[in-house]
């Protein structure tokens, strides 16, 4: 265990939007460790990698490899210097062989074409050194993910990588899988290997890693032997609010159920269990959030409640109607209102006017149309009032949305989901990327609709404030399930949530029971 | 009107004349190189297309199945489906309504009447037809363009056929029909420049077919499909029933083109092949940019290139198919124009942003 | 009139019509292997056909025509690659315009050259790449009918079926190119250039669409003739479909157009009272029919999987 292998100083990494993903980061890793890097989902830690793999450009900072400075400006040149990164989402070509994935873009020749046989040889050399069990001759979309897995790794090592990136790499693994995964990195430390492992799963950090970087909003907060911390300790670094915003608000009173989902389960095209059994009731006037971490389930939940997905089994009861097998179309005649992730995927059509986007979900109710004809003056009236309710910044209502700052495009979205006379708002990462003034007013707006109206709303946010300032009941989900449950969101602290969200605690059903 | 619109109707208008302008300009650029005499022939080209009253009316006459099949392809632009029935629907809507009117000629029935019945037929026709690409596309994901192509040349020798065993008139020495009854004919108008009365249809359907567009329920659900099927699907929008019938929409109108080429030009059905005027649509769409309303703008200007090189061509120098030619690389570069657009517009949208007093630093961080 | 003498003959009519459809499915393999949809074979091989006839009658040699049909079906896949790679318009779009500027330009240039505007047989001397007779084979009394005498580019054909999948299977850029086609990201990950491999990718497929041309002027008949292609650009893109982009599938699928199209052929000769015009349909109806039930077969494949799948999982 000698010196430093890898050293990145005063990293700052600005998007050419204005968002600051990195700010003046500075982490080592010694040689023949591995390296926990953590932080929540948007702290930094995948761009920080980025920068290091060449994929992205800091604006500012150096790297040192071996205390030597490099200039890393591709991947090329970060493959040259002996970095290697296994991707979370794998790079690997399904219809190809192992040996075949593994050699892509260093081919062995012989007389000038492929030689297949000295690439089946090198993959079986690396795969035997490493204690890789895998047949080379194998066609990588006949492997299990675990497997696959496997390719990405001896990928980077036949390469000559020592300093390996693994990002989130248990994410997709079963429970086998991942001790196999780790006898392995175990095993490569030991020859030499320096590993950084992205992650935030508290108790895969301390079972292999012996130190930890702990990343938070873009800054990097320190560095600390894991051996001298507690899980907690270590959440209470990674989940926190740097300012505390406060709303104004009165105390709900709910009223009837208007969402009823008892033992929602979905089991996804790969067989992996992302939804299991979620029960929850959602009443009229509360707002109920749901915080975690980002690829628990939440993403799913949302696509089934507003019916672009389906679902396994279970019930979901809208306003006392099921939804089982029904279209967008007929949810939304339910009592649906859902402003999506994506505002730009499926919240808005950007080509269009602002007034077509408004009315979107609604052209065909009687009062918006006379006939088979649009009701222009109706229309147009409606929707300047909404421009000026929501104080979209615009020309006027018929501007096309994509001209509009991201602000101003999730306030059309807000338009029109919130006039659409729904009971039920379903808002999944609301307030992402726009700016402090709009995700105030959308947030404010959130609580006095539950308020004044009766509007029963779920807010799903990776965005903590959001979550503990606009909730009244708070849910954390975990892997597929609910894991904790609070009556009284603005009471919980966030220590005492970050362990939940990291699976150092779990709530156990009675203890969750009456506040679902 | 607001700063940003005028930027975006003046970059449309002049998007389209450019592109025109561009291909006149290598039109012309050809003739110079190719002929003995430059000058005249240029003279020809700019010129002949006014140089008589019949010429400004065969200018008129052929910008009608031009907007007719341009209207047809806007159906199936609007929904991003490359259904190139067109031309086969044209084509056998001409000959399925000469057969009718033929049929029907002996019966007594008033031109008006027949005049409606006959368009029905054709519209008919361009409904069924345009039908099977669409569904076997929405049902078997079958490549739509490759199935509206094969399907085309199914139809011409259909067309062929029925002529042959249904309609031939054994008396005269070409292939063609028997006459066309006059009560089925489309009169011509304006006196001499002798331009055939579908001129009204093709302005009614210009009409028709703008407001359908801009004014209708239908219209709105299209232009949300088109410009993106995610947020239509997320709106609750119907995307299947849309998508076909926007292209059986699309359909109708050709047949009608075919309906009103044949009963306004033509004393008997003489067609062997294809007009082609279905890809003529496809660039007067394109040219148009999708829009109903510029469909006529962009008919009357490819009307007027194509009688251009007409007048050449009957002086024996040239050949029609230049302009052929001269249309695909129109399409090229309106179609590169739409990449190069976009790229304008994310300058506007830059420029807009910095009008805008939005504090960058701000922005949410998750 | 069935005789063993009659099939012979049909087989020998089958493999002869099948020619250009083997090239032009295996230029689409090639693109489809890459990533693409190239739907301007057609336009691909009209320019070869021309460019073949008028190589050749300038410099009195079939074989300076052979080569320029294949130099100008490159030509044609790069006017391709560039405008839809680089120039980043919509390739459908491109590919139609294309085949709009190959129709009338065919047409244009053989008008500006021989004063022709139908075909140039009355202007341009027939040139015809010679026939070949295997020794022995030929002896042979019903295969040889049917294997021996053909046109050289028939024999390259075929072999250009071995070629393509050797290509494609067994040397390092038919690697990288299914790689890139399948999955690009993973591909410039190791640091291959993906546009690069996408201009290759046309270029290849332009010298098999300028053999197909080659073939058209050249071997099926002996002159350029307006529009003589007719469409088989894009039976051979079907065929490819039908194989799902593999380079044996498609020659199947290719030969079965072939087939149908050597029915129609004899059907009209026969002078049957059935109407020519439906003969001539069968191509095309054939092409539509195959296309249809193969994604029928397709589609239910999948929900096979999906159901077995469920079971499994739950």
């Amino acid at each position: 265990m000698s010196g430093e292998v890898l050293r990145m100083e005063n990293i700052t990494k600005i998007y050419s939007n204005g968002f600051v993903a990195n700010k003046d980061i500075t982490f080592w890793l010694n040689e023949g460790e591995i390296l926990a890097l953590v932080g929540e989902n948007g702290a930094g830690k995948t761009t920080l990698m980025k920068v290091l793999f060449g994929l992205e450009n800091a604006q500012s900072g150096s790297v040192l490899v071996r205390e030597q400075p490099v200039r890393i400006q591709n991947t090329l040149d970060a493959i040259a210097k002996g970095i290697g990164m296994v991707h979370q989402h794998f790079m690997l070509v399904p219809s190809l062989t192992v040996a075949e994935n593994v050699a892509l873009g260093i081919e062995p020749m012989k007389k000038g074409t492929f030689d297949y046989n000295k690439a089946v040889e090198m993959t079986r050399e690396v795969a035997e050194k490493y204690h890789f069990n895998i047949d080379p001759r194998r066609k990588v979309m006949d492997l299990s993910v675990g497997q696959m897995q496997k390719v990405e790794i001896m990928k980077v090592l036949i390469r000559g990588a020592k300093i390996i990136i693994m990002d989130e790499p248990t994410a997709v693994l079963t429970p086998q899988e991942t001790d196999e995964l780790f006898e392995q990195l175990i095993l490569l430390k030991e020859s030499g290997h320096s590993i950084i492992f992205i992650s935030h799963k508290l108790e895969e950090v301390k079972r292999i890693c012996s130190r930890v970087t702990v990343l938070r909003h873009g800054r990097c907060l320190g560095s600390y032997e894991l051996a001298d911390m507690s899980e907690s300790d270590i959440s209470k670094l990674m989940v926190g609010r740097d300012v505390v915003l406060k709303i104004e608000k009165k105390q709900p009173r709910p009223g009837k159920v208007v969402v009823h989902i008892k033992d929602l389960t979905k089991i996804n095209e790969m067989g992996k269990t992302v939804l299991d059994g979620i029960s929850l009731d959602i009443r009229a006037g509360e707002v109920v959030g749901i915080a975690g971490v980002e690829g628990n389930g939440q993403s799913e939940l949302s696509d089934v409640l507003s019916g672009l997905g389906i679902f396994s089994s279970g019930e979901v009861l809208i306003n006392g109607a099921s939804i089982t097998g029904k279209t967008v179309h007929q949810i939304r005649q339910l009592g649906l209102a859902f402003i999506p992730e994506d505002r730009m995927l499926f919240g808005c059509a950007g080509d269009m006017s602002i007034r077509d986007n408004i009315i979107a979900d609604r052209f065909f109710k009687p009062q918006y149309r006379k006939g088979m004809f649009i009701n222009r003056k109706y229309i147009d009236k409606m929707v300047d009032r909404c421009i000026q309710r929501f104080e979209i910044a615009c020309d006027d209502r018929n501007q096309p949305v994509r001209l509009l700052s991201g602000g101003n495009i999730q306030k059309v979205v807000i338009a029109r989901e919130f006039t659409s006379g729904s009971n039920f708002i379903l808002a999944n990462q609301p307030t992402r990327g726009i700016d402090v003034g709009t995700a105030e007013m959308i947030r404010k707006t959130i609580v006095r609709k539950s308020r004044e109206e009766k509007i029963a709303s779920l807010l799903i946010s990776a965005d903590l404030n959001e979550v503990l300032e606009c909730s009244d009941r708070l849910l954390v989900m975990r892997k597929g399930k609910i894991v904790a449950a609070f009556r009284q969101a603005n009471l919980v602290s966030e220590g005492e949530l970050g362990e939940y969200m990291l699976g150092i605690k779990t709530m156990t059903a009675k203890e969750m029971e009456g506040v679902l | 009107m607001s700063k940003t619109r005028r930027i975006e109707t003046t970059v449309e208008l002049v998007r389209i004349l450019v592109a025109v302008g561009i291909a006149y300009g290598i039109a012309l650029v050809t003739l110079i190189a190719i002929s003995d005499d430059p000058v005249y022939i240029i003279r020809q080209f700019l010129l002949g297309p006014f140089s008589s009253a019949r010429r400004i009316g065969s200018v008129i006459n052929l910008a009608i199945p031009f907007t007719f099949t341009g209207l047809c392809f806007c159906f199936m632009y609007a929904v991003n489906k490359f259904n190139l029935s067109g031309e086969g629907i044209f084509m056998f809507a001409g000959c399925i309504v000469s057969l009718a009117a033929i049929s029907l000629g002996g019966k007594g029935l008033p031109a008006p009447v027949m005049l409606l019945i006959l368009m029905a037929v054709g519209m008919a026709v361009g409904f069924v037809v345009s039908l099977i690409p669409a569904w076997l596309d929405v049902k078997f994901h079958a490549n739509i363009v490759v199935v509206s192509l094969m399907l085309n040349s199914m139809l011409a020798f259909l067309s062929v056929w029925v002529l042959k065993y249904f309609m031939r008139d054994p008396s005269i020495g070409s292939m063609g029909s028997f006459m066309i009854p006059d009560v089925a004919k489309l009169a011509l108008i304006f006196g001499k420049f002798r331009v055939q009365s579908g001129f009204f249809v093709a302005l009614i359907a210009v009409v028709f077919v703008a407001v359908l567009f801009f004014k209708t329920v239908f219209g709105y659900k299209m232009r949300i499909v088109g410009s993106n099927a995610n947020f239509a699907k997320a709106s609750g929008i119907n995307m299947t029933n849309t998508v076909i019938l926007a292209q059986l929409a699309g359909g109708m109108l050709a047949g009608l083109g075919g309906t009103c080429e044949i009963l306004g030009n033509y004393d008997r059905y003489k067609w062997v092949a294809g007009t082609q005027h279905g890809f003529d649509g496809l660039m007067v769409a394109v040219l148009a940019r999708k829009n109903p309303l510029l469909v006529p703008v962009a008919a009357i200007l490819l009307a007027y290139l194509r009688i251009g090189a007409d007048v050449v061509n009957s002086r024996g120098d040239i050949p029609i198919e230049f302009i052929t030619v001269i249309q695909g690389i129109v399409i090229l570069l309106v179609a590169a124009e739409e990449f190069m657009g976009r790229y304008k517009k994310r300058l506007i949208y830059k420029a807009a942003e910095e009008d805008m007093k939005e504090d960058r630093e701000h922005v949410c961080l998750h | 009139m069935f005789t063993l003498e009659w099939f012979g003959n049909f087989g020998y009519s089958v493999l002869r019509l099948s020619t250009p459809l083997i090239f032009v499915a295996l230029a689409a393999v090639i693109n489809q292997k890459a990533g693409m949809l190239n739907m301007a074979l057609e336009g691909m091989m009209l320019s070869a056909a021309l460019a073949g006839v008028v190589f050749a009658g300038f410099f009195g040699n079939v074989w300076a025509g052979l080569l320029g049909a294949v130099f100008f079906g490159i030509v044609a896949g790069g006017v391709l690659a560039v405008s839809s790679l680089s120039g980043k318009t919509d390739l459908y779009l491109t590919c139609i315009a294309f085949n709009l500027i190959a129709g009338g330009g065919t047409v244009f240039i053989m008008y500006m050259l021989t004063g022709e505007k139908a075909t140039t047989s009355a202007a341009v001397k027939a040139y015809a790449i010679p026939l070949v007779t295997i020794p022995l084979m030929d002896k042979i009394p019903f295969l040889g009918k049917i294997l021996s005498g053909h046109n050289l580019l028939t024999y390259l054909a075929f072999l250009s079926i071995y070629l393509v999948w050797f290509f494609l299977y067994r040397t390092r850029l038919g690697l990288r190119m299914r790689a890139v086609g399948e999955n690009p990201q993973a591909a410039s990950s190791v640091g291959i250039n993906v546009k690069k491999i996408g201009y290759l990718s046309f270029l290849i497929s332009g010298v098999l669409c300028g053999c197909a041309g080659a073939f058209m002027s050249m071997g099926w008949v002996n002159f350029f003739m307006k529009n003589m292609t007719n469409g088989r650009g894009y039976i051979g893109l079907s065929a490819m479909n039908i194989a799902g982009g593999n380079p044996v599938g498609a020659a199947v699928a290719a030969v079965f157009f072939g087939f149908s199209d050597a029915l129609a052929t004899m059907l009209k000769s026969q002078g049957t009272s059935f109407p020519t015009e439906f003969i001539e349909m069968i191509p095309y109806a054939a092409t539509v029919i195959a296309l249809v039930l193969i994604n029928m077969i397709r589609i239910n494949q999948k929900k096979q999987i999906e159901k077995g799948r469920k079971r499994e999982g739950v």
